[in-house]
């Protein structure tokens, strides 16, 4: 699963990779910011939760691994 | 974490790191990294003006992010923040100013010659809302709900249990609590070289 799929696994909602940053730390990796939200309604977090794990194909953004900060 | 890691090279991996840092608590941002660092990496993320021009120049100096989290939202004046992998404390201080005296600032890491760096800046401010101590992303030691806001800047990149630590980063977030990230990703495969090579991690 990459990162956005941990995100929403983790619970979060409104899970997302904002934008590039620009700046690299090697020719395969480049900053980027991610933002998600907790929800107010804990019972909705389940179905955010259910929504990663049913997730069929791979998202298309990147992991955060390896490392090479 | 890879399921085939070993437990030896979860050790090298870890240890890989704190030398790393450990390596930038003395010698500097500017040692270690290949993208810009201090005042210069912070304007050009685009950090706010009056941080630029008012933060003291040995605090911008210290800055090694991989981008500005706080591009992705507001911090509002009373806010509880806080900054997974604080390092020198630099996003810490700058949580600080936005969220304002009333607001609570807490900076964890896991390199001890970091955190040295982080409490001298903040001893240089004087701000009593800000605190910084060593603790694991993976488990943070605070109760359920207590901040407003977690911010993180080039860390989980280097987090082994990314799921476990996005999961207390979650649950100590208030409801309606905000994730606000910047970090690495892959935009390109690795060489099949280096693919499987540990030092990946911390070089």
């Amino acid at each position: 699963m990459d990162f956005l799929g941990l995100l929403l696994k983790a619970g979060f909602h409104r899970a997302a990779l904002k934008r590039y940053t620009g700046f690299k730390s090697s020719p395969y990796t480049e900053g980027a910011l991610f933002y998600g939200e907790k929800l107010v309604d804990a019972s909705a977090q389940d179905a955010i939760r259910s929504q990663a794990e049913h997730l069929s194909e791979p998202l298309t953004e990147v992991a955060c691994e390896p490392g090479s900060t | 974490m890879s399921p085939e890691m070993t437990e030896a090279e979860i050790r090298q991996i870890r240890t890989g790191i704190l030398e790393k840092y450990a390596k930038v608590a003395v010698e500097g941002a500017g040692c270690c990294f290949k993208y810009p660092t201090g005042k210069e990496g912070m304007t050009r993320q685009g950090y706010p003006l009056e941080i630029l021009r008012d933060f003291p120049p040995e605090i911008l100096a210290a800055f090694c992010g991989v981008g500005n989290p706080f591009g992705l939202g507001p911090l509002y004046p009373g806010d509880a923040i806080l900054d997974i992998g604080c390092g020198a404390g630099v996003d810490s201080l700058v949580a600080a100013h936005l969220a304002g005296p009333g607001g609570r600032v807490v900076g964890i890491d896991v390199t001890f010659a970091m955190l040295q760096q982080a409490r001298a800046h903040l001893a240089r401010l004087g701000w009593p809302q800000v605190s910084f101590q060593v603790a694991d992303a993976e488990a943070l030691p605070f109760p359920d709900n207590d901040f407003d806001a977690v911010i993180s800047n080039g860390v989980f990149n280097l987090t082994l249990n990314k799921a476990k630590a996005l999961q207390e980063a979650h649950r100590v977030l208030k409801p309606g609590g905000r994730l606000m990230l910047a970090d690495m990703v892959l935009v390109a495969a690795l060489p099949s070289d280096r693919q499987d090579q540990v030092a990946n991690w911390y070089q």
